[in-house]
C-alpha cells in the first residue's frame, strides 16, 4: 500500500513537472499581455511536428533542438505581431484576440492533418531503462522528463529575474501604463513574451513526443489541461501555476490509477470548480 | 457596439428580420425540387437559431460562453430521450428540450456569476468538454443516449396525419422557418426590452449598471437561461430533422463553423446571426470536397474577418456611427432628386 502510494506520487510529479512547463507558458502570455491564447496547443503540436520532421532525416535530438528553438520563437512573435497587435485598439479586444487565436489553432491544426494524415506520428524514446531503489523502479524517461522540465523552469525563472527584457516582461505585468513611462517599448515585450510562451510549448511538445505520439489535434488536451492549471493558480500568476501543476498532476495520478484515466478530467474540473466557488480569482490570482 | 433605444434602430431591427423572412419564405417557390440545395437552407435555419443565441449572450450579454453545442445536444437528447420514453409527441419533445438545456444554463450560470472573461469561458467549455464521455459513459447509457453509437432511431414528427420525411423537404422548411422566426423573434425582443438594456448595460460597464440598479446576478441568470433554453428547443428539432443523434456534433469542426457565423454576420448585430449562419452554410457546402482544406480556409477566414470586418456583414450594410450602403443609396437618390429639383427652378 505504501509502496503504491510512493510510485503514485512519483508518477505525480513527473506528471506536474513536465504540466508546470505547459502552463507557466501560458500563464506568462496571459499576465503579461492579457490574452487568452487558444493556439497554445498548436504549439505544442507545432513542436511534436518539428522533432518528427527533423529527426526523420536522422540526425538525432540534438539537431530538433537548434531547428525548432528559433522556428517556435518566430511562430510565436509573429502571431503577436500579425493577428493581436491590431486588435489592441479595439474596446472588445479581449474577446476578439480569444478568436483570432481560435481561428489561427484551426488553421494550423488542420495544416499539420494536411501535410502530416491525420494518424499519429511516434517517436523514438529520448532513454530506455531505468533504475530500481528497493521495490520502487523510475523509468529512466521520466526521471529525464522530470530534470529537463526542471532545468528549463529555473532557467525561465532566471530569465524573469535577471535579464533586462525579463525584468521589462514582469514590469509590464505589473503595470502596463507605468512600464510604458518608465520607456519599456511595451510592443517588443508583447512578442516577446508571446515568442517565449510559444516555445514553452513546442519545447512541451517534443519532450512528451516520445511518450504521448503526435497528432494535429492533440494539442486541443494540451490546451484544456494548461487552461485548467491556470486557472485553478489563478491566471496569470506564474507561482500560482507551478502550485496548481504539481497539484493536478498527483491528483490525475491518483486518479488514474485507484479510479479510472476516463475520471480524470471530470477530478479536474471538479477541484477547479470547487476552488473557483471559494475564491473566484483562482489560488493566487489577483482581479485585474 | 452600441445599442441605443431610439426608436428608429428598433424598426430597422424588424424590419431588417422581417425582409429577410419574407425572402426566405418565397425560395421553395423556385427551388422545391432541389433536394441538396432545400436540405442547406433547413440546416441554415437551425444553425441559425444556435447562432443567434449565442450572440444573445455573448454579444449582447458580453458573457463570454463556449457551451452553446453542448446546450444543443443537452435539448436535443432529452427532447428524444423523453419521446421515447413517455410516447410524447416531438412537438412537446422540443419544448422539453429548451427546458431542460435552459435548467441546464441557469445551473452553469451560477457558478459563472462570480468569474470573470477567460474563466467562464472555461467553465463553460468544460462542461462541452465533459459531455462527451459523460453520454458515452455507462451512467448515460442507462439514460438512454445509446453511447458511443447514439440514437438511431427517432421518433417521426407528425402534424395531424401527415408525417414528415426526408423526400419532402418543403414542409420542413416552412415549419423551421415558422421555429425559427419564433426564436428570433423572442430575442429581438429580449435584446429590445429593459432585460436586453440592463444586458449591454452590464456588458459595456458592470459597475456602472449596478450603481443604477442593475440586479447583475438576476440578469446574467436570466440570459444564460434564454439562449441556453432556445438552443436546446432547436436541438430538439436537429435530431428529429436528422433522424438521429450522436456526439459527433460536439467536434471541434462545428464548433469553429458556429463561431464563424457569428463573426461573419456581426456580433452583437442583429440580427447578423442569421445572416452568417446561411452563408457560412453555403460556403461550407461548397468546399465540401475539399474537407481538411476547408477548414484550414476556414481558420483563415476567422483570422481575416475579426481583425478586417469586426461588425460582419450587417456592419458592412448598416455600419455604427455612419450611413450604410441602404443609406447611403437612399441619401445619393434624395440628392440626385434635389439637384434636379433646383435645375428646374
Amino acid at each position: 500500500m505504501l509502496i503504491e502510494l510512493i510510485d503514485v506520487l512519483i508518477s505525480g510529479i513527473t506528471n506536474g513537472s513536465v504540466y508546470a512547463l505547459m502552463a507557466i507558458g501560458m500563464a506568462l502570455v496571459y499576465g503579461v499581455t492579457k490574452v487568452f491564447n487558444f493556439a497554445y496547443g498548436s504549439f505544442y503540436s507545432m513542436g511534436g511536428y518539428l522533432a518528427f520532421t527533423v529527426f526523420g532525416l536522422k540526425f538525432g535530438y540534438f539537431p530538433v533542438l537548434i531547428i525548432a528553438v528559433p522556428l517556435l520563437f518566430l511562430a510565436g512573435f509573429a502571431t503577436e505581431v500579425i493577428l493581436i497587435k491590431p486588435l489592441r485598439h479595439r474596446a472588445d479586444w479581449e474577446m476578439a484576440a480569444v478568436m483570432v487565436t481560435l481561428g489561427l489553432a484551426m488553421f494550423l491544426d488542420n495544416t499539420f492533418q494536411a501535410i502530416y494524415g491525420p494518424f499519429t506520428k511516434s517517436l523514438p524514446a529520448l532513454f530506455t531503462g531505468g533504475m530500481e531503489l528497493g521495490p520502487i523502479w523510475i523509468g529512466n524517461q521520466n526521471m529525464a522528463m522530470f530534470v529537463i522540465s526542471i532545468v528549463v523552469l529555473t532557467s525561465f525563472m532566471l530569465f524573469l529575474s535577471k535579464t533586462r527584457l525579463g525584468m521589462a516582461v514582469e514590469a509590464v505585468a505589473q503595470d502596463m501604463d507605468g512600464a510604458q513611462i518608465v520607456g519599456i517599448p511595451i510592443n517588443v515585450v508583447f512578442g516577446v513574451t508571446f515568442a517565449v510562451s510559444a516555445l514553452l510549448a513546442g519545447l512541451g511538445g517534443i519532450l512528451l513526443a516520445p511518450k504521448y505520439f503526435v497528432s494535429p489535434f492533440g494539442g486541443w488536451d494540451i490546451l484544456v489541461k494548461a487552461w485548467v492549471i491556470t486557472a485553478l493558480g489563478g491566471m496569470g500568476s506564474i507561482r500560482g501555476s507551478l502550485y496548481a501543476a504539481f497539484i493536478l498532476g498527483i491528483i490525475e495520478a491518483m486518479v488514474g490509477y485507484w479510479i479510472g484515466f476516463t475520471w480524470i478530467l471530470f477530478a479536474w474540473f471538479a477541484v477547479l470548480l470547487t476552488t473557483l466557488i471559494i475564491r473566484p480569482q483562482g489560488l493566487f490570482g489577483t482581479w485585474g | 457596439m452600441g445599442h441605443g433605444g431610439n426608436l428608429m434602430k428598433i424598426k430597422k431591427d424588424l424590419g431588417v428580420l422581417l425582409a429577410v423572412y419574407g425572402l426566405l419564405a418565397l425560395l421553395p417557390i423556385f427551388f422545391h425540387n432541389n433536394m441538396s440545395l432545400m436540405n442547406i437552407l433547413i440546416i441554415s435555419l437551425i444553425w441559425a437559431v444556435v447562432a443567434g443565441s449565442w450572440d444573445l449572450i455573448m454579444g449582447f450579454a458580453g458573457i463570454f460562453t463556449f457551451g452553446q453545442i453542448a446546450f444543443l445536444v443537452i435539448g436535443g437528447y432529452s427532447s428524444v430521450i423523453f419521446c421515447k420514453l413517455f410516447g410524447i409527441s416531438p412537438w412537446f419533445g422540443f419544448l422539453i428540450g429548451g427546458i431542460v438545456a435552459g435548467g441546464a444554463g441557469i445551473l452553469v450560470g451560477l457558478p459563472c456569476l462570480k468569474l470573470k472573461g477567460a474563466y467562464v469561458a472555461l467553465v463553460t467549455f468544460a462542461v462541452h468538454m465533459i459531455l462527451e464521455p459523460f453520454l458515452k459513459s455507462d451512467i448515460g447509457r442507462a439514460i438512454g443516449t445509446g453511447g458511443a453509437q447514439g440514437i438511431l432511431t427517432v421518433p417521426p414528427l407528425k402534424i395531424g396525419s401527415y408525417v414528415y420525411n426526408a423526400m419532402e423537404p418543403t414542409p420542413w422548411f416552412y415549419t423551421l422557418l415558422i421555429i425559427s422566426f419564433i426564436a428570433f423573434f423572442i430575442i429581438y425582443k429580449v435584446v429590445h426590452s429593459m432585460w436586453g438594456y440592463s444586458f449591454i448595460a452590464l456588458r459595456d460597464s458592470e459597475l456602472f449598471a449596478q450603481s443604477v440598479g442593475v440586479n447583475a446576478f438576476k440578469y446574467k441568470l436570466i440570459v444564460f437561461g434564454i439562449s441556453a433554453a432556445l438552443t436546446g428547443m432547436i436541438g430538439g428539432v436537429y435530431a428529429n430533422y436528422v433522424g438521429m443523434l450522436s456526439t459527433r456534433i460536439l467536434g471541434l469542426d462545428l464548433f469553429l463553423i458556429l463561431m464563424v457565423m457569428l463573426v461573419l454576420g456581426g456580433m452583437g448585430r442583429f440580427p447578423g446571426a442569421l445572416l452568417g449562419a446561411f452563408i457560412t452554410m453555403f460556403i461550407s457546402e461548397s468546399l465540401r470536397y475539399f474537407d481538411t482544406y476547408r477548414l484550414i480556409i476556414f481558420g483563415l477566414l476567422v483570422m481575416v474577418l475579426v481583425i478586417k470586418m469586426p461588425q460582419g456583414i450587417i456592419g458592412l450594410i448598416f455600419p455604427l456611427g455612419k450611413a450604410g450602403i441602404i443609406e447611403r443609396t437612399i441619401l445619393h437618390f434624395r440628392e440626385k432628386k434635389a439637384k434636379k429639383a433646383e435645375m428646374i427652378t
